[in-house]
């Protein structure tokens, strides 16, 4: 019986898996005092399902970590450093979302958001076929692009199924 | 006694915005606001002269529109009278209502910021010196314009700019056209470069000068009515996330000033105190 249980709490735990940003870290260009941190640190809070938002000014690091079940997109995260006249590099982030596409052409879909990547290695030789039309968690890199647009490719330096 | 209650009155009550948010206190620039960001300062600033000591303080506010373009306005008000020249750096004695354009922004590493800013503005008579050459003028509205270029970093602040304000005629009278000039370099030491919730502190050198033109009174150019000032002085800006708290002093590098006409001018001193509310705001995805 209580075999019975888990296997229907698993069950129903993989439909309810969500494709959702679960950390973001962006060094940041440009924040020379503690006004500019704490502009981009209420920024950040402002953006729904934000948990916690660490500024290093001397490293120009923000690292963001995202509640479970956020639906946050990453031009959010653009437009928040944007928005207080900053510019940041690439951003690392960690990711869950659905793999779809090809083992050739693979995409990431962050469904809750419009936030869709093709995905390509950082290191080549990752093998990531068997994957394809499951729930994954990526540690990746995202590209810095121009104002007001998010890369549509994801360097991913690990995928793994989501559990 | 009369002067520091006056003091204190002025810095819990009102604001000045000689000083631009969270920056040196005397000299120009080039920070503006975040996007929707709000920011307000109050302060006071003192010229003490041979003839007395005037005060002006005021209530400065800023509105970013864009993360490049600011409004501001400033209410001035302003005590005693010290019957010295015209000054815009330090103003406290015009309404001015105008907007800041950061037309260059180069942000390409941590830390550090390279910016040029334009500001236009125009300018209305506010309190008035009670004695001297300037007291007894009609006034008219002017238009102030400055530009203001630099470097922000970590370590090293270094600004440059230059501002200059013209005056319309009233009843034959008119206020002199004021060119004014800044450049500041400042430093925070590597023991000071902290986190972002602890305070913050950077100390400046300012160098100020301005020359004010002839003053006209009633068709007629006044005689030795025009000035021109050299002014050199330390300042210290302490800020703790989104308060900052400034204050320096200034003395005298070069004057060339008219003593029976304007006295001399010995001291100038300011502390200001400013607000900044920064949006959460983001959009929707």
């Amino acid at each position: 019986m209580k075999k019975i249980f888990a296997l229907g709490f698993l069950a129903l735990s993989a439909v309810t898996a969500r494709a959702e940003y679960q950390q973001v870290n962006l060094t940041v260009f440009g924040m020379d005092c503690a006004p500019c941190a704490h502009a981009i640190h209420v920024s950040m809070k402002g953006i729904q399902g934000v948990n916690t938002v660490d500024v290093d000014l001397n490293t120009g690091l923000v690292s963001i970590k995202l509640t479970p079940g956020n639906s946050a997109a990453m031009r959010q995260f653009n437009e928040a450093v944007e928005k207080n006249g900053f510019t940041h590099k690439d951003a690392n982030i960690i990711v869950r979302g659905q793999l779809s596409g090809s083992a050739q052409s693979p995409f990431l879909d962050v469904s809750g958001t419009k936030d869709r990547y093709a995905l390509t290695p950082l290191t080549a030789g990752t093998d990531i076929s068997g994957l394809v039309g499951k729930m994954v968690l990526i540690d990746g890199v995202l590209p810095k692009s121009v104002k007001g647009k998010v890369s549509d490719t994801l360097r991913y330096k690990s995928v793994t199924e989501a559990k | 006694m009369k002067y520091g209650m006056v003091l204190g009155c002025a810095v819990l009550v009102t604001s000045t915005a000689f000083a631009a948010d969270h920056g040196p206190v005397f000299s120009y620039a080039t920070p503006v606001n975040s996007e929707r960001e709000l920011s307000f300062d109050t302060g006071i600033f003192g010229r003490y002269g041979s003839q007395g000591t005037q005060l002006s303080t005021g209530s400065g506010f800023g509105y970013g529109v864009t993360p490049h373009l600011t409004v501001n306005a400033f209410l001035p008000a302003s005590f005693g009278s010290g019957n010295l020249p015209e000054s815009r750096i330090v103003s406290g004695s015009e309404w001015s209502a105008g907007a800041s354009w950061r037309f260059l922004h180069s942000v390409t590493s941590v830390g550090k910021r390279i910016e040029s800013t334009a500001s236009l503005g125009l300018v209305v008579p506010g309190p008035q010196q009670e004695t001297g050459v300037l007291g007894s003028l009609h006034r008219a509205p002017g238009v102030a314009g400055t530009l203001v270029t630099g470097l922000a970093s970590r370590s090293q602040y270094v600004w440059v700019g230059a501002g200059y304000t013209r005056f319309a005629e009233a009843a034959n009278d008119r206020r002199p056209d004021t060119l004014s000039w800044s450049a500041v370099y400042g430093y925070r030491p590597s023991r000071l470069r902290r986190g972002y919730d602890q305070w913050d502190y950077r100390g400046f050198a300012e160098l100020t000068g301005e020359h004010t033109g002839a003053v006209r009174s009633d068709g007629v150019i006044l005689p030795d009515s025009s000035s021109t000032t050299v002014w050199l002085g330390p300042s210290v800006l302490a800020i703790f996330k989104n308060i900052a708290i400034e204050g320096g002093v200034q003395g005298p590098l070069f004057r060339d000033v008219s003593e029976p006409v304007y006295g001399r001018e010995r001291i100038r001193f300011a502390i200001n105190f400013s607000y900044l509310k920064y949006s959460s705001h983001t959009s929707s995805h």
